[in-house]
């Protein structure tokens, strides 16, 4: 099984209504609150799946003080923009054109790469024609370099190189002309008048219909209808005119409660009156139930002639051929699929509305306007683990835990902000789930140095590497210099319980035991059996219970002064001022695979 | 940097030194590398890249025409069973093998016109028809036997091109070799 | 470049580039390093296939324009991986065109790399394809054992995998920092600081 990095979720508060009450009054915790931290957040349960983020898709809201994550947030759409040609699609031209690239861009119906323009009879190498300056007119195609997949294959030239989405929607796969809505009414015009000529009938082929002209087809004989009942004036008018004052409801009403009264037999008469459409002209569209070419073409081409489910879905909108929408068979029936247009979007916090993310609109650019993410407000955890004989090996791959045997892990706390910050653990003393793991936090409570400004580390290189080296040994949490010999051989650095492993400048380092449960399952029966319980799942080992997770449950406390925007100023001069902060959330630490005995 | 035109460490030439039939017309780079015992032939304007390797341990190396074998492509490598056939890799004419591609040895055959992807494999035995294309990453068995103008994309997915296009893909091979044989310094007497 | 360095694993150049001695560099005069970059060994870059001029100075006299391969500060290319121009025809001409790569950009081992641009904090994982003439904006995450196919534009903030390779996500706004390569380039070279915890 591949091993598992160590990984830490932390789960925004959206998903429990009660914290996030408790974050309007920081300072003065409710029962709520306590109640709440009796309770042990399970990172298996089924919702957790919907609260639990890594700390990168976090984002923070400095009113609320609190933590917002993707689920909760409100988006807003700040450009539109195709990520091929990457151009600016204003907001007014997805009503009118829709969601999709309408300049060049296209994908391959067969594998998704992109496809280019190519030019086939001046410019030979089929791989590389994309020169869009060349080959302004003749013979253009879309070509795929990745799986070789052409527009010949169904049956599309283009004879420009540019504008193909527009060349593309008045071409039929084979090459015969596409006619839009307006287009087919004058055609249909002219052949009636040709045929009246002829004195001959030449209806169009009724499968010629696509759905936009369809629609309009329907709707305006519908539309004739119901003017045409509607123009007696009486009882059963058209939707439209049913105004609730209108003497016209009146007589409706009146009409149903008298019961067939005289003066209605009109009406109903007129409603006999109305008929279903009957031709293509009228918006009907028979059915096409013959499948015989389909079977022949199976016989002559196979399986290989055939598309898959996924290029099925991938697959465009199709007005031009309605009855192709969503039941394209044939390699030989699909589009080019034009690219989706892509979105930059500014992000809002859901209880007191500010934004809390906003990109800057151009596409070009990567900067943001405001960017009020997680990790520059809590601690960053991170896990290794510890081996005390041979030092850090901070690279090694991990392997599995063993089942019973205790083994220890690092976290570190990096604190993002410009305060000491007062950090408090708590942890279920066993895991919860059918395997439970013991857990021991070494030193559930530290403080961390406030972060100080990169220069600070840059210029003082020396102090920084002292400050790596205040090491083990040197466990004294006010502890001042380094003890000199910074190598950590290992003499006497045994992690001790209520004491820090390792600090920095802003980061500190404790020791988390664990004793990784069992997974056999014989094993769960007979504690089951002892402890009289019943109904406890004998099951086979699920999806992912051999990973060992830790709830935690992490407490952050600082002190901001009173104006709140001089954060790093020199503290207690005016000590009055400030303010008590707290943040608390639950995290899960995913620290390995349980082996399997 | 200095005036140094390449730093190429030098690497151990394992092996012994192959009998080679080399054409007069071949682009062949310093640093190739060619070993082992069987004869290797390379025909007429076919281009090899610096670091690519061929070789004959398990038999025979035929390199068509114009070909290109691009660095770190590996033409010949010892299969599972390292078995010596009459011929180990039979490149046919206007054949690319892309950069870290493998074919192993053992009467593989790669057909006229056939590009091999960036990192494919090719296993022993295997014979690959005329003017496919195996996309990056594709893994083709040994033994396996692919039809003409198959395209395999997608890690193992497959169809027929159906471009028609040989003629002017062959052009452009030439035109690309035409290049190339300006831009790499040729040493076929180091080989020879 | 020093040429009288401690006989270490890497040449530190003065502007803090570190080049393993055992990265094959072909054509180094047409390669750019913008400082602080690191190769790790068995890397190749392909300096020698610059824009062919039409055949008239043949001499082999680099002009000042003749760059191959540029590449930015902080990059990081790990082992094995290759770095080549690709070709295209243009006009009619076969031409190699430069392969131009931003600050920040790591580069996966064993890939193999043949984009048009890549801009700055681009993290490419190991054993990745990105085929020719693809383009990659700033703040692109490329997963494991992609095939980027040819001519593919990838719009900044992506996160991309599959062969053929396709958008999966979105990079969040807290992932940005990820992308720095300043720590990673501290821990090799002939004197490597471990990374910070």
């Amino acid at each position: 099984m591949a091993p598992l990095t160590p990984y830490t979720y932390i789960q925004c508060p959206c998903s429990d209504v009660s914290p996030l009450s408790r974050s309007n009054d920081p300072n003065s915790p409710s029962t709520a609150g306590a109640d709440d931290e009796e309770r042990t957040f399970d990172p298996r349960a089924p919702r957790s799946n919907f609260s639990l983020y890594p700390l990168e898709y976090l984002l923070y809201c400095e009113d609320c003080h609190q933590i917002r994550c993707p689920r909760c947030v409100a988006e807003e759409i700040v450009t539109y923009y195709c990520p091929n040609c990457l151009f600016e699609v204003p907001s007014s031209n997805i009503k009118s054109e829709g969601n999709r690239c309408t300049r060049s861009c296209f994908q391959c119906p067969i594998c998704i790469g992109p496809l280019s323009v190519a030019s086939i009879d001046s410019q030979p190498d089929p791989n590389l024609l994309a020169a869009p300056d060349q080959a302004q007119s003749g013979t253009n195609i879309l070509i795929c370099s990745y799986c070789n997949w052409s527009s010949t294959e169904i049956g599309i030239t283009f004879s420009k190189s540019n504008g193909i989405h527009a060349q593309l929607a008045k071409i039929r796969n084979g090459g015969a002309p596409r006619l839009t809505a307006k287009e087919h009414k004058e055609k249909r015009k002219e052949e009636a008048a040709q045929s009246r000529l002829a004195g001959a009938s030449s209806p169009e082929s009724e499968q010629n219909l696509d759905v936009e002209t369809q629609f309009a087809n329907l709707k305006s004989f519908y539309q004739g209808q119901l003017a045409e009942s509607s123009s007696g004036g009486n009882g059963l008018s058209s939707l439209g005119d049913l105004g609730f004052a209108s003497p016209n409801s009146l007589s409706r009403i009146m009409s149903i409660y008298t019961g067939g009264s005289l003066h209605d037999k009109r009406s109903r008469s007129r409603v006999g009156t109305m008929r279903e459409a009957l031709d293509s002209d009228e918006g009907l569209q028979l059915a096409d139930l013959d499948e015989s070419a389909a079977i022949s073409k199976l016989q002559s081409e196979g399986y290989e002639a055939t598309i898959s489910t996924d290029q099925l879905t991938e697959q465009p909108p199709r007005l031009e051929d309605a009855h192709l929408h969503g039941r394209t068979r044939f390699t030989s029936e699909l589009r080019p699929i034009p690219y989706l247009l892509r979105t930059k979007r500014s992000k809002r916090c859901p209880v007191c509305r500010h934004i809390i993310s906003k990109p800057e609109a151009k596409v070009a650019t990567t900067r943001f306007r405001i960017r009020l993410v997680a990790g520059s407000y809590i601690p960053t955890i991170t896990i290794r683990p510890l081996n005390v004989p041979g030092g850090a090996s901070p690279t090694s791959p991990p392997d599995a835990l063993v089942p019973l045997q205790p083994a220890q892990f690092l976290l570190t706390f990096r604190n993002p902000i410009f305060e000491t910050v007062k950090v408090t653990l708590a942890t279920p003393s066993k895991t919860p789930g059918r395997f439970p793991s013991k857990v021991t936090v070494l030193c559930p409570q530290f403080e961390i140095d406030a972060n100080t400004d990169v220069w600070d580390e840059a210029l003082n290189k020396d102090d920084t590497d002292k400050d790596r080296r205040r090491r083990r040994g040197d466990e004294n949490n006010n502890g001042g210099n380094g003890n000199g010999n910074g190598n950590g051989n290992g003499n006497g650095n045994q992690p001790e319980a209520g004491k820090i492993w390792e600090r920095g400048r802003n980061w500190v380092s404790i020791v988390v035991e664990v004793v990784p449960a069992s997974l056999r399952l014989d094993l769960l029966a007979s504690t089951a059996n002892l402890a009289g319980g019943e109904g406890i799942d004998a099951g086979p080992l699920r999806e992912d219970e051999d990973i060992l997770e830790i709830p935690m449950f992490v407490r952050v406390e600082w002190e901001v002064e009173g104006g709140g925007d001089e954060v790093g100023s020199a503290p207690g001069k005016d000590k009055e001022a400030t303010e008590k902060r707290e943040l608390a959330y639950w995290s899960v630490i995913g620290l390995g695979r349980v082996g399997q005995s | 940097m200095s005036k140094r035109h390449s730093i190429v460490p030098p690497i151990s030439q394992a092996g012994p030194k192959p009998p080679v039939q080399l054409s007069s017309s071949l682009t062949i780079a310093d640093s190739a590398v060619l070993t082992g015992s069987h004869p290797i032939a390379i025909h007429g304007e076919t281009v090899i890249h610096p670091r690519a390797r061929i070789e004959s341990l398990c038999g025979r190396v035929t390199i068509g025409r114009r070909c290109i074998v691009h660095e770190r492509a590996t033409l010949g490598a010892v299969g599972v069973s390292g078995r010596v056939t009459e011929n180990a890799v039979t490149l046919g004419d206007y054949v690319t093998i892309e950069v870290g591609a493998a074919i192993q040895a053992g009467e593989t055959v790669i057909g006229d016109g056939t590009t091999v992807g960036v990192q494919a494999k090719v296993g022993a035995g295997a014979v690959v028809g005329k003017h496919c294309t195996l996309t990056p990453h594709t893994e083709i068995a040994a033994g396996e036997v692919i039809p003409d103008y198959t395209v395999i994309y997608s890690n193992g997915m497959r169809r027929t091109d159906r471009r028609g296009v040989t003629e002017l893909r062959n052009k452009a091979q030439a035109r690309q070799i035409e290049v190339l044989r300006r831009m790499i310094p040729s040493n076929p007497a180091k080989f020879a | 470049m020093s040429r009288r360095p401690p006989k270490g694993e890497y040449i530190e150049t003065d502007t803090g580039n570190k080049v393993a001695r055992k990265a094959t560099l072909v054509g180094t005069q047409n390669i750019m390093l913008g400082g602080k970059t690191v190769i790790q060994p068995e890397v190749m870059i392909r300096g020698d296939l610059a824009r062919s001029v039409p055949p008239t100075s043949s001499s082999g006299g680099a002009p000042a324009n003749n760059t191959a391969v540029a590449i930015g500060r902080y990059c990081f290319l790990s082992r094995g991986c290759v770095l080549r121009p690709a070709g295209r025809l243009y006009k009619g001409v076969f031409t190699y065109m430069p392969l131009r790569m931003n600050d920040h950009v790591f580069v996966g081992p064993g890939s193999v790399i043949q984009a048009a641009s890549i801009g700055s904090h681009v993290h490419i994982g190991a054993r990745v394809v990105v085929g020719e003439l693809a383009i990659i904006k700033d703040y692109v995450r490329i997963l494991d054992d992609s095939i980027v196919p040819p001519n593919m534009v990838i719009p900044s903030f992506s996160i991309v995998a599959g062969q053929p390779a396709r958008v999966i996500g979105e990079v969040p706004e807290g992932g940005h920092e990820a992308f720095e390569l300043r720590d990673l380039y501290k821990t090799v070279g002939n004197n490597p600081q471990p990374a910070p915890s």
